[in-house]
């Protein structure tokens, strides 16, 4: 059996593909309702294109072994309790939870600061949008990375994945994650509110089914 | 007969997959797999022996995940000792008559620049790996189940410098035909058939129906055999459990269609057994295979993309612009150890046109050759071009090749001695090409005749360490017109010969020609339409140069490399028009101009369209009032019906107040008409930093004439109350992202009651909610339209 605690795996480069349907979708666009003439598309697409080559996206992920889950408590293996009824009932069932984190960078929000107070927000919006949606696919694909070396031990990682902040698994954790996760390896920090900077840096927790 | 000469004469048949028989005969989840088998040998015998008995050719060691890395998640084990003891096993198991493959597989971790693993540990980990099976007696390695290519790199380059034995190199391929790290099968077969892979293919990931077409897609380009190793079909997972359901008859069936599109060795992964393999076999025996159809390849590669360069290619621009050389700000950012405008010159030169990129890190007062590998950590992250090495430094040139997670471009090369007998051999273990630099120990040769008989001889020389004329790129020694006016003709010549005669790729640094000149461009663009019709394959230039890259575009129709001009139409149909298009003649009134440009974003033409509509004798305020304000509101409407998504809400927006800051001249008694509107306090409350919501907010109130003092982010409540009780708003407007900052809200609410401050709140973000705002007496607004919808209601 893993006899011995993981270390953090960093990610230094993640590549993925232009999750572009999730970017519109996030901007509000409706297939079938939204119309958007081919000069306006043709613009949004240059400003997604340019968004997506100063977003740097890297990430952490780090097994932990589960002591125990009951009801409304997850006993990790490092002795941290994390209080939360629907995070015990997403973990049911696991021995051990994935803890994952990923970042889009400095510089695409510089960029997005820069239109948003500089007169370009339209421009701004749609990097904002790109920047959330690749952080967002960053999970994705560590999520995809693990589960590849996890089919090696017939095991494999909860669909879905659940983040601080959400129901009863409060932000406050985010603190927690983010020191588990070594993020300031990959350039991001947390403030006294609990918010990771860059902006667009996302953390989560995945069970691991045997 | 030795494998490289059974692989031209048949197909050579592979095992199935060991992890998943294992897991059926009883080994447990979450187990060290090696250790495991050690424990249980009849088990992993009785495995290799059915692959044996089914007719494998090569069956694989049960050694996957037995590298120190993997094996310390696991506790302290002796690697060398483990490989050794399941290599033994195994030849126990099939005997003398199978080849015996030592399995490598991943070491979990992603080595740098794509993780944390240092390239030089990963290398060292797997030589203890490769250690242990030749201790055991492995006849061949196979590297499997690659997701990474530097992984792969550093995998090979450990069994290279320990044993000259024949090494199979696969990787896994996702749906979207790219590794996990952006690899496609081409650039991972030219990177690794160059590093000395004897085979290379791919396994795991998908069936035997995807598998065929990667297989397809790498055949025309390698100079190796080609390996598959199809899991039984696609996963599926049925009460929990991954399974893998393609019968063996239906998996064999496959086998002629592999042999067709070119495979050489054949086996299984997941979900195979012996009866796969049984099947597979009869399947394909006395098939014929289709040998490399090359014997070597003119084609560089970085991690995520390659370049080939042979054939009636357009020409190729290398980008000359990572140089420090003149350069006083990327200078000075290498005296600091940044990398930010290497990796921004990067990006704009790949925008611009360029197919490679030269990487030149020589100055005064740094290491350059730490210096040149945090170039190429950081240019293989930032580019998917692949890189030229440029230095004069061999050290430097060896240490860039063995990082590098390509097939990269050596310049240069020349007769000088030194050169000869260092950087060759160099350039020959990493598999890269090199440019040739026609010159010789303190001779630079003026004439093309002479410049032709030291190509000959310095390519003797390689030719010796197995190089091919694919592998060189011949300079044409430019040299400056200003200092010799026949200089440029003998480059010519030079090329002419090279491409022509000699038969190689060619490439010139072409500003050197105009070097002491004045207007340069005109020079190098006329030089380079010269030199492209003598044959020339590829220039280091600056692609930011629009006649550089316009004359390329239009060389590379004239020379018939871009056949149907397609290259050449869209490059002039992507460029701005000079002068703007006469438009057709609207019958549209000055009024309905402007309320069509603000409903459509049209922030370029604004202004002027608003000039047209006071020309017409329209006032200010009732552009304001009747077109404008109406215009912003169908917008909302649009939005709010989902015909409009954010961008265009934001472009409409930012055409109004471009268009409302235009006319503020003429609107005489505007600020007392906005007092008269309303005032309005922003924030985002304390210890937020979110602020885009609350920008949006602001920008769509001011549009509709509100005054708004937006008091930023991160926002005390004490701040907030104060500038209130100083400029006595009808409206707070408070913004939050996260839970724990909402609460905030509900502070500068309870001390705006404190102060005795008459005033409305509404409040929004994303996390706020229309209950909650209504649990602080606040009113709640979704998004921008809303805001202004709500305001207009609070005030009256």
């Amino acid at each position: 059996m893993r006899s011995v605690p993981n270390l953090v795996q960093i990610f230094s480069s993640i590549n993925i593909s232009l999750p572009v349907d999730a970017v519109y979708r996030r901007l509000g666009y409706k297939r079938g309702i939204t119309k958007v003439d081919e000069r306006e598309k043709e613009k949004i697409e240059r400003h997604i294109e340019y968004a997506a080559s100063l977003v740097s996206l890297k990430g952490a992920g780090l097994r932990v072994p589960l002591e125990r889950v009951d009801p409304a408590l997850v006993v990790l293996g490092t002795g941290t309790d994390i209080k939360s009824a629907k995070l015990a009932g997403f973990l049911k069932g696991c021995k051990e939870t994935l803890f994952i984190g990923s970042t889009a960078g400095s510089a695409v929000m510089n960029a997005i600061r820069g239109d948003i107070e500089g007169g370009d927000m339209a421009r701004g919006v749609v990097i904002d949008a790109v920047a959330s949606e690749m952080a967002d696919a960053a999970l994705d694909w560590i999520v995809g990375f693990f589960n590849r070396l996890l089919a090696r031990e017939s095991a494999r990682l909860t669909k879905g994945r659940f983040s601080a902040g959400y129901g009863d698994f409060l932000l406050e954790n985010q603190k927690m994650m983010y020191d588990m996760l070594e993020l300031d390896r990959i350039g991001v920090t947390i403030n006294e509110n609990f918010i990771l900077m860059p902006e667009k840096s996302v953390t989560a927790v995945v069970g691991i089914h045997a | 007969m030795l494998l490289k000469d059974r692989i031209k004469e048949r197909i050579i048949v592979l095992d199935g997959a060991t992890g998943t028989e294992l897991q059926k005969k009883g080994m447990p989840a979450g187990v060290c797999p090696e250790v495991w088998c050690l424990n249980n040998p009849d088990i992993i015998s009785d495995v290799h022996a059915g692959y044996r008995d089914a007719g494998s050719d090569i069956v694989y060691t049960a050694t996957f995940g037995a590298n120190p890395v993997k094996m310390s998640q696991y506790g302290a084990y002796d690697v060398v000792e483990i490989n050794r003891e399941l290599t033994l096993l195994a030849r126990r198991a099939v005997g003398a008559d199978v080849l015996l493959a030592g399995d490598i597989c991943s070491t979990g971790r992603f080595v740098r620049p794509f993780g944390d693993l240092d390239f030089e540990d990963a290398v060292d980990a797997y030589k203890e790996q490769v250690k242990g099976l030749l201790e055991g007696g492995v006849d061949l390695f196979v590297i499997e189940t690659m997701m990474d290519i530097q992984e792969a790199r550093a995998v090979l380059i450990a069994i290279k410098e320990l044993t000259d034995k024949f090494t199979i190199v696969t990787m896994t391929y996702e749906k979207n035909g790219r590794t996990l790290n952006g690899t496609d099968p081409v650039t991972a077969l030219i990177t690794l058939q160059s590093l000395g892979a004897d085979a290379v293919g791919c396994n795991c990931s998908t069936g035997p129906e995807e598998m065929v077409g990667l297989i397809e897609t790498m055949k025309p380009w390698a100079t190796v055999p080609l390996v598959a190793k199809p899991n039984a079909g696609m996963p599926e997972l049925v009460d929990g459990k991954t399974l893998f359901d393609m019968e063996a008859d239906t998996f064999a069936s496959f086998g002629a269609e592999f042999v067709s599109k070119g495979v050489n060795l054949i086996g299984g992964c997941c979900g195979t057994t012996p009866e796969h393999i049984r099947s597979l076999k009869e399947k394909i025996a006395g098939s014929r295979p289709v040998s490399p159809m090359r014997d070597s390849i003119s084609a560089l590669s970085s991690a995520r993309a390659s370049v080939v360069l042979e054939g009636a290619r357009t020409l190729s621009i290398v980008g000359e612009r990572i140089n420090p050389t003149g350069k006083k700000a990327l200078q000075q950012e290498l005296l600091e150890g940044r990398m930010s405008l290497v990796r921004t010159m990067a990006k704009e030169q790949e925008n611009r046109g360029a197919s490679l990129l030269d990487v030149n890190m020589g100055m005064p007062g740094i290491d350059e050759k730490e210096t040149m590998l945090n170039a190429i950590g950081n240019l293989s992250v930032a580019s998917d071009l692949p890189l030229v090495i440029d230095s004069s430094n061999i050290d430097v040139i060896e240490a860039a090749l063995r990082l590098y997670p390509g097939r990269a471009l050596i310049n240069s090369i020349s007769g000088e001695r030194e050169k000869i007998a260092r950087l060759l051999p160099v350039a020959a273990k990493y598999g890269a090409m090199f440019i040739l630099l026609p010159l010789a120990d303190g001779d630079i040769p003026e004439t093309a005749e002479k410049r032709k008989k030291i190509i000959e001889d310095v390519f003797k020389k390689a030719a010796a360490l197995g190089f091919t004329k694919s592998d060189i790129v011949i300079d044409g020694l430019v040299m400056a017109a200003s200092s010799n006016f026949k200089a440029p003709m003998e480059t010519l010549k030079t090329i002419e010969w090279s491409s022509n005669v000699f038969g190689a790729n060619t490439i010139v640094g072409l500003s050197n020609v105009s070097f002491g000149m004045p207007e340069r461009k005109w020079l190098n663009a006329s030089f380079l339409a010269m030199v492209v019709s003598k044959g020339l394959t590829m220039a280091i230039a600056n692609p930011g140069v629009e006649e550089l890259m316009n004359t390329k575009m239009a060389g590379d129709v004239l020379a018939g490399r871009d056949r149907d001009a397609s290259r050449y139409i869209s490059h002039f149909s992507q460029m701005p028009p000079k002068v703007k298009q006469e438009e057709a003649p609207s019958h549209k009134t000055s009024e309905d101009k402007v309320f069509q440009a603000i409903l459509e974003g049209n922030r370029e033409d604004i202004e002027q369209l608003l000039s047209g509509a006071m020309d017409s004798g329209m006032g200010a305020q009732k552009i304001v009032d009747e077109i404008m304000i109406p215009s912003i509101t169908e917008v909302g409407d649009l939005f709010d019906r989902r015909e409009y998504f954010l961008p265009q809400l934001i472009a409409s927006a930012e055409t109004m107040k471009k268009g409302i800051a235009f006319l503020e001249p003429w609107l005489g008694d505007d600020k007392l008409e906005k007092k008269q509107k309303g005032l309005i306090i922003i924030a985002t409350v304390k210890g937020d930093v979110h602020d885009i919501g609350k920008n949006i907010v602001a920008l769509m109130l001011r549009n509709h004439g509100f005054e708004v003092v937006d008091l930023g982010k991160d926002v005390s409540a004490e701040i907030i109350i104060q500038e209130a009780l100083n400029l006595k708003p009808s409206v707070i407007g408070l913004s939050a992202l996260m839970t724990t900052t909402m609460i905030n809200m509900k502070e500068v609410i309870e001390l705006a009651e404190r102060k005795s401050l008459d005033c409305k709140f509404m409040v929004g973000g994303a996390v706020v909610t229309k209950a909650y705002a209504k649990s602080i007496s606040a009113h709640y607004a979704k998004d921008g339209v809303e805001a202004v919808r709500v305001v207009e209601k609070l005030i009256p």
